[in-house]
């Protein structure tokens, strides 16, 4: 199969190319193919290391925070481990790797998400925001200036992932209430017990009009 | 704002915003496992799938061969650890014993064990590789079973050797004297396991920055505490070992313990020779790093018709590991609580092939609370009282326990206060009987109280050229704003702005500290901050000259950049001028503070009263908390705000504790099948309601010079049997197993 | 987790074909159930096939009823106009389920396709019969508050974890399935099965075939329905027991009725007999209660899970009363 031509240690640019070029030559087949099978095996048969890993890898490209990165990355990297791990935006919390608690949510194309079951490679081509894009500079956003002063923490480790998910719980249009903003942001465990501040930033922020 | 504070002289009592708030929201705040060290890999522990027994044999040839793997550590390879061989039986708290020596042999103690650590080049490499080790048991039959084991419970070995021990059998009046009264209940109360489950998974980073330096960024309560034990594990002098704590995120105990995975990744960091980050999974937060015990207790009371405790005896056994004894203050509060003449108190605890457990916010009195604060109710409930006003009949005005007067006591203030705040005149007598719709509501109240504990610290002071002031002191902060509130402390000490006073803590190299637990943090480290800054001041004088001798302290400010003082506005000394006095250098002192005497004269504690109002639907069984109001005497209250925090944090802690939380066992396998956040559940934004705090914030300056006296603990002490008796206020059924779920009120 | 190979077609009929080359692959649409179970070792694809640039995520509207892609995100559908006007009780099924970040992630046709969550399934050190053929059950005889009270086998007692799917059972809908061997139309209550002998099956989806949409008849329901789920916190938690009620009303006359229930089978457990005995009856308290007993015929408890046997019933009346606007 056409896919096993790519030459996976190419850069991005070449691998594009490539792609680009098999997707003219193939009319069966439009899959972009990522990782070329024999390679994992290779690697699973203790071929060489460093070939064995390049191989394994596929190329990634990601905005994250405004900024264009080209990676190459195992496709079982989660986009949380690669966020914290590869590329030290560790901002993004891992709370349990399980969807279960919120702490790596982050904004895919302007959704919440959580990061932590998904694939980085499922992101190919899209827009990521971590709590570290969501300032202007100095200029805090208003959801943090809220955090901030209505105590929305205490230890502080959930609270990227409850900034992120509150900012999306306005866009969304989900804080309309108390109970709505409750039910909308139980995604998000604060073990410190922080809701209630927390209800009252994001109600803060909803009613002060600000653009979020 | 600032100026404000300084005008009217008080930083302490202020909502001031965190000091680290921008840290935090921004994503800064750097937690243990986020150092990027360079050549940093990755460690992933592997845990047996047994409970007891030993390990027969374990191959890892597959691990090791597994892409990017650089080691493989097991019992069979692992480096000995020096101080390993002479750790038998530390006499000390928390836990008598032998803790768990990781990789030593190839003993199985518990179900999840770690039995080999697999450290890889990257994260996903190392957890693959993790997956590959096979290891052949010797099961051996394992105790898991807390009720099929009860019989077995015993005295710990703490209370055998010290007569002393608060662990002891304890009669005052006649033992068992409930019997002799006209009105009795006998009641046995049970919770499961409860774990701590931060949100920030327990991790470390292993640096050995010399074959003789060790450095590790490790999530603990106890920066000083980590040090000394690994400087005796590795028989290292103790300036040797730099422990960092920044930021910690949650702990709620489980950092007051050192653990198997923490030795597991310094053991890899040596054989690697790399800095290693070792991270555990959730499911491992289960096993590894403690937990409130499950325990059952059971609670005789007897009564006059007239509401008079005549006798409570209340017996406790709380389950521990085979290995090491933990124990908690279970039964003590119900020696000191109310004025009945006859109190017996048993505790017991159970060895089980089980992981050790750790004190849990509001430890032993948050189990004994639930209990006795039932039991109160059950009392009031069969006497046809109001629980508050029996409450008030055996309310006590000096300690029964240890006949002193208390240092303060203001528990009657926060009983008005909240009665007033929940509504506790819309309480029926008659349970079952207030209902909205298909809900049915009521309302419920619990004490609690907890030592107001404090510890000897040290904290170095430092006025630098910029006429900031710098403090600095090896304690933690888990979360409740221990920086902000001592630069509180200190701005008031100083006269000077807090934006002007920085306060450094989680680094071994500091001024000494103990752990941040028992609710004595700001008691503690903040007399050191009082004293330091304190001590600063005088050295300002004595460097500024004739003009400020005989000044009191506190008449001297730091503001503008230069000594004044308050009497007299036209003494000042720049700064510049008193370090020229000081050869230029910072001018800097280091000042230890300690309890006085009146620890031996008074009984010191805080106390907190919780009240209710849930909902319960009639058909399903569903429990909603729809309010709470929390009460706190816990003396000055230094930041409104944050202490607020603390005290809307342990009221929803208390309703997991109440309603959700559980580990559940397979005692076939001893094996926890409920473990992790989807089926161990704790409340979510949706389970909390508004928390209203009233604070009583008078000083108790027998405590400590600030007047504080401790809040951490009693935020959740007494919160889990509010709720079990406002349910029973709602429902007429009493539940006296936790937690209260909505099978058992259907 | 493993290592595995991935691609990511863009046209349906690759996608189908990239799979059925190789025993061994899975399709991924969210992640959000088969990242979470390959972290555990549970289960471990040699091939990940990324269906998510498929275009498969349309709402519409068609002849007689409601087309759903199977890749439309379960916030979507929820959200979406066409299903809050006509589907409610869809939209108020999923809106119960996991949570804001997870609905955003979570597709149609994975969430008919997660799999158990029960707790001996998870652990790869415990025994299971879905997990392991032959390894033995381990809840059987284990903890099993939250397992099944109808339809199991001795080989399996585990309950299928889906809201969405129990309105969908409710609702009357129909599973497009595409496969190597072309096209076909399963009835939404014969997507998922009984476990019996074979647990290891949760569907009777053929290797190798992807869910392209779900089609919801049109329907008498546009009101009057009613998901309760009873969970053990208010939310972010899997049902108990849940409940999917639909009532079409003349006046106070029950003319039609929809009712299943999750959390108490292997699959979306449609109520077909308690749904007669509500027809050509008055919406009361009382008609809901023998309706909710005919439902519990047959039920079966174990060790711990006694409290469903009380649960069940309570639920559906409930269900039921806020589906009337009783409650
Ligand atoms: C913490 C947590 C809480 C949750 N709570 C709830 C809850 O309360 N209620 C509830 O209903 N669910 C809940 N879920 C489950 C969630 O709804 C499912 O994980 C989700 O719906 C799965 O969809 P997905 O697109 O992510 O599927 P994936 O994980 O991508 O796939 C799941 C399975 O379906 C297969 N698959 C996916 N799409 C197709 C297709 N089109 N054709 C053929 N096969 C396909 C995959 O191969 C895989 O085997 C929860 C999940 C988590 C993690
Ligand atoms: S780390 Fe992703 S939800 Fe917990
Ligand atoms: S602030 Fe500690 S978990 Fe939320």
């Amino acid at each position: 199969m056409a896919q096993e031509n790519l030459n996976p240690t190419a850069p991005a640019d070449d691998h594009d190319e490539a792609r680009r070029t098999f997707l003219k030559q193939t009319s069966v087949l439009t899959a972009l193919a990522l990782t070329p099978g024999p390679v994992v095996q290779a690697a699973a048969a203790q071929w060489d290391e460093k070939v064995a890993a390049a191989f394994e890898k596929v190329p990634l490209k990601l905005d994250i925070n405004g900024k264009k990165y080209r990676l190459q990355v195992e496709p079982r990297t989660t986009l949380l481990d690669l966020l914290r791990e590869q590329l030290h935006l560790t901002g993004t919390k891992k709370g349990c790797d399980y969807g279960q608690c919120g702490a790596c949510t982050v904004h895919v194309d302007g959704q919440r998400v959580n990061s932590c079951l998904t694939l980085a490679v499922m992101q190919d081509g899209r827009k990521v925001t971590t709590i570290e894009g969501l300032a202007e500079g100095d200029k805090l956003h208003p959801m943090q200036e809220a955090f901030i002063k209505h105590d929305g923490f205490q230890c502080g480790y959930c609270t990227p992932g409850q900034i992120m998910s509150a900012v999306a719980c306005i866009r969304e249009g989900h804080a309309n209430s108390e109970g709505e903003i409750r039910e909308y942001m139980s995604g998000n465990i604060c073990r410190c017990g922080a809701y209630p501040n927390i209800v009252a930033a994001i109600q803060e922020v909803k009613n002060g009009g600000q653009k979020v | 704002m600032k100026e404000q504070l300084l005008q009217d002289g008080k930083a302490v009592g202020d909502r001031m915003s965190r000091v680290d708030g921008r840290l935090k929201v921004t994503g800064a705040a750097t937690y243990s496992a986020e150092y990027a060290l360079p050549n940093l890999v990755h460690a992933v522990l592997v845990g047996s799938t047994i409970a007891k027994g030993r390990i027969r044999s374990i191959d890892t040839k597959a691990a090791e061969r597994a892409p990017g793997v650089l080691a493989v550590i097991t019992h069979v390879n692992s480096p000995k650890v020096p101080g390993f061989a002479a750790k038998q039986n530390p006499d000390e708290p928390p836990t008598i014993g032998q803790p768990l020596r990781v990789f030593y042999d190839d003993k199985i103690y518990f179900n999840d064990q770690p039995i080999a650590v697999v450290v890889a080049d990257t994260l996903e490499r190392a957890r693959y590789a993790a997956g590959l080790v096979k290891t052949q048991y010797a099961a051996e039959p394992h105790q898991t079973n807390f009720e099929a084991n009860k019989a077995r419970g015993f005295l710990p070995t703490q209370a055998k050797r010290n007569p002393k021990s608060p662990q002891n059998d304890y009669d005052r009046g006649q033992k068992d004297g409930y019997q002799s009264a006209p009105v009795k209940l006998e009641a046995e109360y049970v919770h499961e396991s409860e774990m701590h489950n931060p949100m920030e998974l327990q991790s470390i980073i292993a640096h050995w920055e010399a074959p003789d330096r060790l450095t590790v960024y490790d999530k603990v309560q106890a920066v000083k505490g980590t040090q000394r034990a690994f400087a005796k594990d590795w028989a290292l002098p103790e300036e040797n070992v730099k422990v960092i704590a920044t930021f910690v995120g949650g702990a709620f105990g489980n950092g007051l313990h050192n653990w198997p995975h923490e030795t597991a990744a310094i053991i890899a960091a040596k054989v690697t020779n790399r800095p290693v980050k070792l991270v555990l999974t959730r499911e491992q937060m289960f096993t590894m790093v403690g937990y409130r015990p499950k325990t059952w207790q059971r609670v005789a009371m007897g009564a006059t018709r007239d509401g008079k405790l005549v006798g409570i005896t209340h017996e406790c056994i709380g389950q521990t590991s085979s290995y090491e004894e933990f124990t908690e203050s279970s039964v003590q509060q119900t020696r000191m609580m109310y004025a009945a003449p006859n109190v017996s108190t048993r505790y017991r605890i159970l060895g089980l092939d089980i992981s050790t457990p750790i004190w849990m916010r509001g430890p032993g009195e948050a189990t004994g609370a639930f209990a006795l604060e039932s039991a109160i109710d059950e009392m009031a409930h069969l006497l046809n009282l109001d629980p508050l006003e029996f409450r008030l009949r055996n309310h006590t005005d000096t300690d029964p326990e240890k006949n002193k007067p208390w240092s303060t006591k203001y528990l009657k203030e926060c009983f008005q206060a909240g009665a007033e705040r929940i509504g506790w005149s819309k309480r029926r007598m008659q349970p079952g009987t207030l209902r909205e719709g298909d809900w049915l509501v009521g309302y419920g109240m619990g004490v609690g109280t907890f030592g107001a504990n404090r510890g000897v610290a040290k904290v170095r002071a430092v006025l630098r050229a910029d006429g900031s002031v710098l403090l600095q002191s090896a304690t933690t902060d888990i979360g409740p704003g221990t920086g902000t509130a001592m630069v509180q402390i200190a701005a008031d000490a100083l006269g000077l702005s807090p934006d002007k006073i920085r306060f450094e803590l989680g680094n071994s190299t500091f001024p000494t500290a103990p752990s941040q637990g028992g609710s004595s943090t700001v008691n503690t480290v903040g007399s050191a901050v009082l004293a330091a800054c304190t001590e600063l001041k005088q050295k300002l004088q004595q460097l500024g000259g004739a003009a400020f001798a005989g000044a009191a302290p506190d008449q001297l400010t730091l503001a503008g950049g230069q000594l004044g003082l308050r009497t007299n506005a036209a003494a000042k000394a720049s700064l510049a001028d008193l370090r020229k006095q000081n050869n230029g250098q910072d001018i800097e002192v280091t000042t230890e503070a300690k309890p006085g005497d009146a620890r031996q004269k008074y009984s010191m504690y805080s106390f907190s009263v919780h009240f209710a109002e849930v909902r319960v639907h009639a058909l399903t069984g569903e429990v909603r908390v729809t309010k709470m109001v929390s009460c706190a005497d816990a003396g000055t209250i230094v930041n409104q705000k944050t202490a607020g925090s603390q005290m809307i944090g342990g009221a929803i802690g208390g309703i997991g504790m109440a309603l959700h939380e559980g580990a559940l066992m397979d005692d076939r396998f001893g094996r926890y099948v409920t473990k992790d956040l989807a089926d161990y559940h704790v409340p979510v934004h949706a389970d909390a309601p508004p928390v209203e705090v009233f604070f009583v914030n008078k000083p108790d300056t027998l405590v400590d010079p600030i007047g504080t006296k401790g809040i951490g603990e009693i935020a959740i002490i007494g919160v889990a049997p509010a709720i079990a008796n406002a349910i029973f206020n709602a429902t007429g059924k009493r539940v006296r197993e936790l937690p209260i779920t909505p099978d058992k009120l259907i | 987790m493993n290592q595995f190979q991935y691609v990511r077609p863009t046209k349906q009929k690759a996608a189908i074909e990239a799979l059925a080359r190789d025993a061994n692959a899975q399709f991924i649409a969210g992640g959000t159930n088969l990242l979470d179970l390959m972290k555990r070792g549970v289960m471990q694809p040699q091939k990940l096939v990324d269906i998510n640039r498929l275009p498969l995520n349309k709402i519409e509207r068609m002849d007689g009823g409601i087309r759903i892609g199977a890749l439309a995100l379960n916030s979507a559908v929820a959200e979406d106009q066409l299903v809050q006007q006509q589907l409610p009780l869809l939209a108020q099924a999923l809106n119960a389920g996991a949570s804001a970040q997870l609905r955003n992630m979570a597709t149609v046709g994975g969430n008919m396709l997660q799999r158990t969550r029960c707790h001996y399934f998870y652990d790869t050190a415990l025994p299971c019969n879905k997990r392991e053929p032959g390894s033995g059950c381990g809840a059987l005889e284990g903890i099993n508050r939250m397992h099944a009270i109808f339809g199991f086998s001795d080989k399996c007692i585990a309950v299928h974890p889906s809201d969405m799917s129990v309105a969908l059972a409710a609702l009357d809908a129909t599973v497009l399935v595409s496969g190597p061997k072309g096209e076909r139309r399963i009835a939404f209550l014969d997507f998922h099965r009984l476990p019996g002998d074979t647990p290891q099956k949760d569907t009777n989806l053929e290797q190798g075939e992807l869910v392209v949409a779900v089609e919801v008849p049109e329907n008498a329901f546009p009101k009057n329905v009613h998901y309760l789920k009873v969970r053990e916190r208010a939310s972010y938690a899997f049902a108990l027991v849940s409940v999917a009620a639909a009532l079409q009303l003349d006046g106070n006359t029950i003319k039609a009725a929809r009712l299943a229930m999750g959390g108490v089978a292997h699959k979306p457990w449609r109520l077909t007999e308690a749904e007669a005995a509500l027809v050509g009856k008055p919406a009361t308290e009382e008609t809901f209660r023998q309706a909710a007993a005919v439902a519990m015929q047959g039920a079966k408890a174990f060790k711990h899970n006694a409290y469903k046997l009380k649960l069940a019933p309570n639920s559906i009346v409930q269900a039921l009363k806020n589906a009337a606007g009783l409650a």
